[in-house]
This record gives structure tokens, sequence and C-alpha cells, in this order.
């Protein structure tokens, strides 16, 4: 049996985990959630995950210190950023600070999953999203 | 994989680095030949496109309203071709349009205006002076062109990611310099900026379909969202805009149509004083 893809995700908006974690157990992911990012950076000096996806603007710690601290701390680890204020210069900022995807919100769980996927590809995993579609059906 | 725009002050020379560097990229070549494919999706002779991107075309050449729609058509097919991959792009004036895409880098080329001056002395047998003045005119004539219909000011370096002079660097030293800008992480593809294509290549599809019967609008789309703000709507209103709504919803990607008729305040003010 494959080992699940283990993902964190963190947004100090607490509907974006409300909504994602269900989202991404369904295509199989171990998900923990977080709202504060200094939480987030405790539990990701305890442990490396697959995948982290972070919001960016944030208090006391933004996304842009996550995703540095990820790289830095776990380089093949994925950090894939959203964000509700999305623009060129910091799309551009975050894929040169080594970013795997920048995703502009709003956007709908199954273009996370999407981008997920392709994550796991690049990690040497495999996620079905058709499994997801069932579930949902 | 990125793309890249070419432009220049004097256009023989970006047509060369264009060439160049998509055969050392190994990328597509999009240049001014595109058009005759443009001018056949709508029907129209290449010539009229040609003369929508020549700032140098008179008023009696072609209307202000003619080049605002074949210039509609220009970057609806433009944008179409960049929601693919590996393009280098040039001559279609696609810096002024095709701009805030994270995987688009745009260069401009600054000609060695001793060269540039020579070639036009030779090409129009008048003495460096008056070429001089005639390159002047040209590019005070496309300064004011491209700030009439896109709003931008061509000459500004900071429009572009990078701006090189070849008065100082050699044409091979340059598509070299630009082969090893594209590769940088920061210009690759995210979701997010395919996502940005998508939604301007869906606004500029529709602002080429209505433009015929819609001249003057403005459109904005969002995940199939399209927000339409036209500059008048003559007669009676809420029928233009139901016409334009149906009109939106024929074209393929559009899920949703808002029409935001721009107020005439002044009119609004002489009609409540009369």
């Amino acid at each position: 049996m494959s080992k699940m893809l283990e993902v964190l995700i963190l947004d100090d908006e607490p509907i974006v985990g409300k909504r994602l974690k269900p989202a991404l157990a369904k295509i199989g992911c171990e998900v923990e959630v977080f709202e504060d990012p200094q939480a987030a950076w405790q539990r990701l000096d305890q442990k490396e995950f697959d995948i982290v996806v972070t919001d960016i603007r944030m208090e006391e710690i933004d996304g842009m210190q996550i995703l540095e601290h990820v790289q830095e701390k776990y380089p093949r680890t994925k950090v894939i950023m959203i964000t509700g204020y999305a623009m060129m210069n910091l799309a551009r900022e975050a894929m040169d600070k080594g970013a795997f995807d920048f995703i502009s919100k709003p956007f709908k769980p199954d273009d996370l999953r999407l981008v997920i996927a392709k994550a796991a590809k690049a990690l040497g995993a495999s996620i079905s999203l058709e499994t997801a579609n069932e579930n949902e059906a | 994989m990125s793309s890249i725009i070419i432009s220049t002050d004097f256009s023989p020379v970006s047509q060369t680095i264009a060439q160049r560097t998509a055969e050392a990229l190994g990328y597509e070549y999009l240049g001014p030949e595109y058009l005759a494919e443009v001018a056949k999706e709508h029907e129209i002779p290449e010539e009229k496109l040609a003369k929508a991107l020549d700032p140098n075309a008179s008023l009696w050449a072609i209307s202000p309203k003619k080049r605002c729609l074949y210039l509609a058509y220009i970057q609806a097919s433009v944008f179409k071709r960049f929601l693919g991959d590996n393009l280098v792009c040039q001559g279609l004036a696609a810096h002024l349009y095709v701009r805030e895409i994270s995987h688009v880098l745009t260069v401009r080329v600054l000609a060695d205006t001793k060269l540039s001056v020579n070639q036009i002395a030779a090409d129009k047998n008048v003495t460096p002076k008056k070429a001089r003045k005639i390159l002047e005119c040209r590019e005070r004539r496309r300064r004011r062109w491209a700030e009439k219909n896109f709003g931008v000011n061509e000459f500004d370096p900071s429009l572009y990611d990078m701006v090189i002079s070849l008065s100082q660097i050699e044409t091979s030293k340059a598509v070299e310099v630009i082969k090893d800008m594209v590769g940088y992480r920061k210009f690759q593809p995210m979701t997010y900026s395919i996502k940005c294509v998508k939604d301007k290549a869906l606004a500029c599809t529709v602002r080429a379909v209505l433009g015929p019967r819609f001249p003057r609008i403005e459109v904005q789309a969002r995940d199939g969202t399209v927000v339409i703000k036209p500059n008048t709507l003559k007669g009676g209103k809420r029928q233009q805009a139901e016409a334009l709504k149906e009109m939106t919803y024929q074209i393929p990607g559009v899920e949703y149509v808002e029409v935001h008729p721009h107020k005439n305040f002044v009119r609004k003010s002489n009609n409540s004083q009369s």
C-alpha cells in the first residue's frame, strides 16, 4: 500500500482549511490544517511534509517566510502558494524563491487537487483524481 | 514553458533577434506574417490589419473606429496563441497588450541609433541629418499611437523585463542573454499566470466579437465571468444591454455576463437642469 501524501495547509481564514481538508482527504492525502503561522512553523520544525499549501498575507509570519523556511529545511517539499492578492511581481518572487506553484483566490478545490496531483508526480508519487470524482458523484 | 516578446524602436532588428532566439530555444516564432491568418479568421484584407499596427497610417488610410476594431482582432488572435507554450513573438505589438503575465518575458531591444539613421538615409536616399529627423518623427508618432490605443508609454523602460542596447551588445550575445534569462524559475508558467492568459484571451475574444456592433467597450473576464462596460448605449439602454449579453453568451468559455454602462454625468447634470 503506497504511503499517503502528507500535506500541511496554512491559512489564517478558517473557511479555507475547512473546505480544503476534506477535498484533499478524498484523494488520499493526510492533511493537517493551521490558522496560526507560528503554530505551523513549530509543526514544520517537528515534521517533514510532502506538500505545504500556504497563504501569503498573514500576520506575524507571512507565506514567503514559510516558503523560505521550508525550502531551507526540506528542499524536497513542494510548497504551493495561495493568495487573494495575486500580482505578477509577487508570483515571480514566489517562484524565484522555490515555490512549486502559485494560485490566486478564489479557486475551486478541483484546481488545488490538480496542482497537488502535479506535485505528487514531481515527488514520484501518484494520486487518483478519479477517486475524488467518484466520492463526490 | 515560457514565452518571449521582443520589441524594438527599429523593427528589422527585433525580427532578427526574435527569429534567432526562437531557433536557439526550439520555440515557435510568431511574427508579422501571422496577420495573414488573423485576416483570414475575420475575413478582412491583411493590409487593413497592417495599417492598424502602423502608427504612420493616416486618418484617410484607417479611421480610429476601424483601427480600434482591427487591433481587437489582432489582440484576440495573438492571445489565443499565448495559450500555448514556447513562443517568441515580435512585430504584433504584443508588448503593449500581453502584459502582467509572469511567464512572458518582455524584452526591449534598442537599435544602434547610428546604424538606424544610416539605414534610413540609404533607403530614402536622404542625408543623415534628414534621416535622423525621420527617425525622431517616427518615434513621436509611435509614442502617440501606443498611448492612444493601449494607454501605455512604449518608451518607458519599466514596461520591460529586460532592455538590451545593440550599440553595446552584439546580436548573437543578445540572443544568448535572452536564452539564459528565460530559463529562470520566475519566468516559468504557474497556475496563476496560465489563468491570467486564459482570462485575458477570453476578454479579448469578447471585445473582438462585440467590436463591429459595439466599438467602444471595456471588457474584463475572470473564470468565465465577463464584465462589459460599454462607453455609450444609444437608444433603449436595457435592450442594448440585453443584446450585448445575448451575443456574449454565445462565445465559448463565457459562463456569466454583466453589463455596466458608463454613466454620462455631464449629460445627466444637463438633463436635470433643463
